[in-house]
């Protein structure tokens, strides 16, 4: 049985349906609603808007200030955890054996859904229950229960604390994937120029590394960006705002305030600073690692 | 090797054609009945309700589906299951807050023809008022809430009638363990109750559903805003700002309170723990400024049926069962709410019931809802003036009911 190349083409039928269907459609149609006006006051019914959804969102303080709650928890979270990711990832790379048994003790937390863990950290900064008011309370650094969840600081230390314990581990695999890719006899050559610790992760570790930091670092930042479920599960937003994200905002606009037109804006002018995000990150650390090679 | 690859492929494909029938199948024989979206049912009443109708009414049977306790959470489920269409849900056990949202978006039926007679004399008025969007009822009410201040009698010999006697005696009665005056502060719906009661006290007001006007610009606001935050620290405890009914009924019920401003179902709570300590509790309608009438905010819940219900008769007709006097005293008795027919509210409740206000009855209600409680919220915590929070609350507010466009 001979396939023609014409024949051929339609193998990749299921792949582009569904991608089509799964991600273009969603997409495009969330790009058209947002230029127009659709919720309760116009009956559910479409009407053209021009740029005024996007003008809202300009002067929307709500939006700004969630915009800069999730920019403090990306970038806040996204640093701990590619700090705590990395030394852990180097430390596991040195180990002889075990590394399998590590790799997996690690990686559980990552394999939680969110919602579930989202609701042990909650109960873990429970007011009068929890047990890190035990701890503290037990050692006698405080007299008596911290409301964790109630103030705007705690309540978002709590939030960025629950996230790196979930999302370290996956900056860690790929990390530690990037390193054991790293050939060894370039260490080797660095001991023979008489490169110390430093010299051989600077020169050798780093640059070889680039690409995994790069993939891992866009990765989670995207994913912070879009933080929800832990969000609305340990705190919904509150105390007064101070941790309501993008994604909580949007949620409320599409599902409680049923503004389709304005709630697909506040989607779409996000997804824009994402991609300046991306952009930046890439200038940052890929441009540098084309110029190395 | 290949023999049991092909092998393995047509077990898959079998298992998936079949898995792909079952659901249809599923969801088909989903059609026969009728469903309801209600609150937990702790007591178990809802569900010997429903069984007593499904009995004693034969025909398509009603399934009861025990929701989230929040609110809120019960609200977008019902919001997401009427936008997809899909009619996951017949009928609406439904907060007055809702009736505008829903009825403007199309998913609630007509009702207006509905109660018979003796049920538009029996029931509150302002409950069928509640219940209605631009003339039509949509909601057959069920239960009635208002805020009521509860006070300790033992320490208070004559209740307060004007926000300055309240603060007087709470000052005059609080003492090292004990507060004056408990109230909800916490950002959420349940300060929007209060402050309105503190508000329409001193003759203000904040949106006028029938002109869809923002009256919140005046000077009866800065004076309602400042009488809650001077009480913080002074009559209330300072973390008064994130309670809500339950942390406030708690500290009362243990006896570290003068008075506290709740909801009717604390009078029921604490009659049925008994002890000398009810003996020693009041209740008295909310304190006002002198000239002006108490109003508590009224709180309810009545029954909807789906505009996209496939059988909106058999729907009236569970509705109907529920609403009759010998369904909501089952409620009443196991639960502790109060029926919204004057012939079974009790007569303590009474007063305080028939002069409850409305809150807005609008489509953008959740909206200016969120609003008000955010910028009273940072007004009470000092994070902004009280001039302020009125200024932004009076602007965002006029925008988002011109249709929310700058």
């Amino acid at each position: 049985l001979i396939i023609g190349r014409g024949q051929r083409a339609w193998f990749y039928a299921p792949a582009a349906i569904l991608l089509v269907l799964g991600i273009a459609y969603p997409i495009a149609r969330t790009v058209l609603l947002s230029f127009s006006h659709l919720n309760l006051t116009t009956g559910f019914q479409p009407r053209f808007a021009g740029m005024e959804n996007y003008l809202r969102v300009l002067s929307d303080s709500r939006f700004v200030n969630s915009l800069g709650v999730t920019a403090i928890f990306s970038i806040i979270s996204v640093a701990l955890e590619f700090g705590i990711g990395l030394g852990l990832a180097l430390a596991a790379n040195k180990l002889v054996r075990g590394q399998a048994l590590v790799r997996s003790i690690f990686l559980a937390p990552w394999t939680l859904p969110t919602a579930i863990l989202a609701l042990l950290w909650a109960w873990i900064f429970n007011d009068p229950y929890g047990a890190v008011n035990a701890l503290l309370q037990n050692s006698g650094v405080i007299s008596r229960p911290v409301a964790w969840l109630a103030t705007p600081a705690t309540a978002m230390s709590a939030i960025i604390i629950a996230d790196v314990w979930k999302t370290t581990p996956f900056i860690f695999l790929v990390l530690l994937a990037g390193l054991q890719n790293i050939p060894k006899d370039l260490y080797e050559a660095m001991e023979i120029d008489g490169g110390g610790a430093w010299a051989k992760f600077r020169y050798v570790t780093w640059p070889f590394l680039l690409p995994f930091v790069f993939i891992s670092l866009v990765f989670r930042i995207i994913q912070a960006f879009a933080i929800f479920d832990l969000v609305w599960v340990m705190t919904g937003g509150g105390p007064g705002g101070s941790t309501e994200t993008v994604s909580v905002y949007s949620y409320q606009t599409y599902m409680r305030y049923l503004d389709i037109g304005y709630g697909s804006a506040q989607a779409a002018a996000t997804v824009v600073i994402l991609a300046g995000v991306a952009g930046f990150l890439y200038w940052l650390l890929l441009r540098r690692y084309a110029r190395t090679f | 090797m290949s023999s049991k690859r092909a092998a393995a492929r047509v077990f898959f494909w079998t298992a998936l054609a079949i898995l792909l029938i079952a659901s249809f199948r599923g969801s088909q024989s989903d059609s026969g009945g009728l469903s309801i979206l209600m609150e937990p049912d702790g007591t178990g009443v809802w569900r010997d309700l429903v069984a007593e109708f499904n009995r004693e009414y034969p025909g398509a049977p009603i399934r009861l589906i025990e929701g989230p306790p929040a609110t809120n959470t019960r609200e977008d489920m019902y919001s997401t299951s009427f936008l997809s269409g899909e009619a996951a849900y017949d009928i609406v056990y439904c907060d007055g807050i809702w009736v505008a949202k829903f009825a403007a978006a199309g998913w609630l039926a007509d009702l207006s023809s509905r109660p018979t007679a003796d049920d538009r004399a029996d029931f509150l008025p302002v409950e069928f008022e509640a219940g209605s969007y631009q003339g039509k009822l949509y909601r057959m009410p069920a239960f009635t809430d208002a805020g009521v201040l509860f006070y300790r009698k033992d320490l208070v010999s004559k209740p307060p009638e004007t926000f300055e006697q309240l603060s007087m005696l709470a000052q005059a009665m609080q003492t090292e363990d004990r507060w004056g005056f408990l109230w909800q502060g916490k950002q959420y719906e349940g300060l929007v109750t209060v402050f309105l009661e503190v508000l329409r006290g001193f003759g203000g007001e904040w949106i006028d559903a029938q002109t869809r006007e923002v009256k919140i610009d005046s000077p009866e606001t800065i004076q309602a805003i400042t009488f809650l935050k001077n009480t913080i620290g002074t009559i209330s405890p300072p973390s008064v700002t994130t309670y809500a009914e339950e942390d406030t009924r708690n500290i009362f019920q243990n006896g570290r309170a003068v008075f506290l401003r709740n909801w009717p179902y604390v009078w029921t709570l604490i009659q049925q723990a008994g002890g000398s300590f009810s003996q020693q509790i009041a209740m008295t309608p909310m304190v006002h400024a002198p000239g002006f009438a108490s109003a508590p905010t009224l709180g309810g819940w009545g029954f909807a049926i789906a505009s996209q219900s496939r059988d909106p008769g058999r729907a009236w007709q569970f509705v109907e069962f529920l609403t009759r006097p010998e369904q909501l005293i089952q409620v009443q008795q196991r639960q502790g709410r109060i029926p919204s027919r004057r012939s079974m509210i009790p007569a303590e409740f009474l007063p305080i019931l028939t002069s409850a206000r409305m809150r807005p009855v609008i489509p953008e209600y959740a909206q200016a809802s969120d609003i008000l409680q955010r910028w009273l919220s940072a007004a009470l915590a000092g994070r902004v003036t009280p001039e302020k929070a009125v200024s932004e609350i009076a602007t965002e507010t006029s925008l988002l009911l011109k249709g929310g466009r700058p």
